[in-house]
């Protein structure tokens, strides 16, 4: 069969191309991410950031989430671009409150933001306080028993 | 000219052409007593199903138009959305977001079926319900060879939550958290009681506009005159064959779409059954509602899926009050499904013998008044 490359040809061409594209937004709208919020005394370059002893934190317009020194919370969400509003009360008893935009990696399933990291320098660039987390190795593991595959819907007959 | 026909005649043609809807409401009448559900469990139940099915089986209205009957190989479109729904739940991607782009994952998947599965129709003419019903059972071959060898080892998927412990293939069954209930939350209205899926119904009702603008169409009246007769249609200029497989193509796409709208209710993937299931169901609920192999309409759509579900929800209970074991209901059920299937084709040969005979009489009644 030969080819024409008529006007219909070229109009189905577009609406493929379309559709592609609108798949590729579907994707990027669409992709689940998890955040981990740590309140945690890390160490960054040498140098200790201690846990806030009592913080909120807002993720988009999610609930918020109250953490304690040493805690960890986490919130799902879709698309990329995101907001953090974080408040907490310093050394002096003033309220601080401030909101930081950051972007997940596209392909990141989860990711981890130090809270104290954040708090003690929110102009900083965000590769400082969100990194991406893998889950230990003991959490993802299978089960050892190998599972039985059911391809016969009339296969359960057989114990009968 | 008509056949002069006496009011028993009438009566008994009336419950002949309706035999099986008329069954199911008497099994119907018999079985909600017996299952002790209040009207407004049955009637929630009911919606739901409506919901979750009712896309699956407008499917099977195109090629029953052109002539092809019961479409058993909408189980190809089926496998295709369940393929979408893997691909989406390994990349993560979640709610309407994620049921579209498994909807477009399924549609090429869908058409390359279609088309296989049309082109066969195609050699097979006169029978296409079993040579369908065949080709599902090969196609599902395919399928699990793809979906317990190939995916993990040759298509990637990376989510340990799906692949089996040894590394390839999928599991049993896919959790479908991150889609489930996406559609039927999007809008939800409680009426007595009674939650309605606003937007779900939306999606079944631009289905069901579709199909009677379709049936409009230049394209829908080559395949009504496909159905009715073949060489006719191809003496007046039709492309048959084509016009054939454009039917199944379009029965197969939205086949794999009502998968994935039927399988974001439910919220959990049945990796190696769900597809098949879903083919005998849909068709056999579409029989219920008093279609036949030749004619089918969007009423016969509902009141199968209300009449068969119905008997569905009330079975395994009528069963526990009836007998103590709500076993003897599921057996029941699956038993029923693959029995109304039996009757209507039965049913449906002895109307066509008797529609003959009717046919001969009326002539030999003009012949006689002609002389």
């Amino acid at each position: 069969m030969k080819m024409k490359f008529d006007r219909q040809f070229w109009v189905r061409c577009a609406a493929i191309v379309v559709v592609l594209l609108f798949g590729m937004l579907m994707f990027f709208i669409g992709k689940q991410h998890t955040i981990l919020l740590d309140n945690k005394t890390i160490t960054v370059n040498g140098q200790e950031i201690r846990a806030l002893q009592l913080v909120e934190v807002q993720v988009n317009k999610l609930e918020s989430l109250e953490l304690a020194a040493r805690d960890r919370d986490k919130v799902d969400v879709t698309r990329q671009s995101h907001k953090i509003t974080i408040t907490y009360t310093d050394s002096n008893w003033n309220e601080i409150s401030f909101t930081r935009k950051f972007k997940v990696p596209l392909m990141e399933e989860m990711v981890i933001i130090s809270i104290p990291t954040l708090v003690s320098d929110p102009e900083a660039d965000q590769s400082l306080w969100l990194e991406k987390y893998e889950l230990p190795a003991y959490a993802i593991q299978a089960s050892p028993e190998e599972e039985v595959v059911i391809t016969d819907d009339l296969a359960g007959l057989i114990s009968l | 000219m008509t056949l002069q026909r006496t009011k028993s005649q009438k009566v008994l043609r009336f419950l002949g052409n309706n035999t099986v809807p008329i069954l199911f409401l008497v099994i119907c009448a018999f079985g909600i007593p017996l299952s002790g559900y209040s009207t407004n469990y049955l009637v929630s139940e009911v919606v739901v199903r409506i919901a979750r099915n009712s896309f699956l089986i407008v499917s099977l209205l195109i090629p029953i138009l052109a002539g092809m009957g019961l479409n058993f190989g909408m189980t190809l479109g089926a496998m295709a959305g369940q393929i979408g729904l893997i691909f989406i739940s390994d990349w993560g991607i979640v709610g309407i977001p994620g049921m579209l782009l498994a909807m477009i994952i399924s549609t090429p998947i869908s058409i390359a079926l279609g088309l296989w599965c049309g082109k066969i129709l195609n050699m097979a003419k006169g029978r296409e319900m079993v040579t369908s019903y065949i080709i599902g059972f090969f196609m599902n071959g395919i399928y699990q060879l793809v979906v317990l060898y190939g995916m993990g080892s040759i298509i990637p998927i990376r989510s340990s939550a799906l692949v089996l412990p040894r590394g390839y293939g999928i599991r049993n069954t896919v959790n479908l958290i991150g889609i489930r209930k996406s559609l039927d939350n999007v809008l939800t209205i409680k009426l007595f009681g009674v939650p309605i899926p606003l937007v779900t119904f939306a999606v079944i009702a631009l289905l069901c506009i579709f199909v009677l603008w379709f049936k409009k169409t230049k394209l829908g009246q080559d395949m009504r005159s496909v159905g009715q007769d073949m060489e006719v249609a191809r003496a007046a200029g039709i492309k048959v064959e084509h016009t054939r497989i454009v039917s199944i193509v379009i029965s197969t796409v939205f086949a794999g779409y009502g998968m994935i709208l039927y399988l974001q209710n439910i919220g959990t993937l049945n990796t190696y059954n769900s597809h098949m299931q879903i083919g005998m169901f849909s068709v056999a609920a579409l029989l219920v509602g008093g279609a036949t192999v030749s004619k089918a309409n969007i009423r016969n759509v509902f009141l199968g899926v209300i009449l068969f579900h119905l008997m569905f929800i009330v079975s395994p209970m009528a069963g526990k009050n009836l007998i103590g074991q709500a076993q003897l209901g599921e057996y029941f059920r699956v038993f029923v499904s693959y029995g109304v299937i039996t009757i209507s084709l039965v049913l449906y040969e002895v109307r066509k013998k008797r529609d003959r005979g009717d046919a001969g009489q009326l002539l030999a009644a003009e012949q006689g008044e002609a002389e």
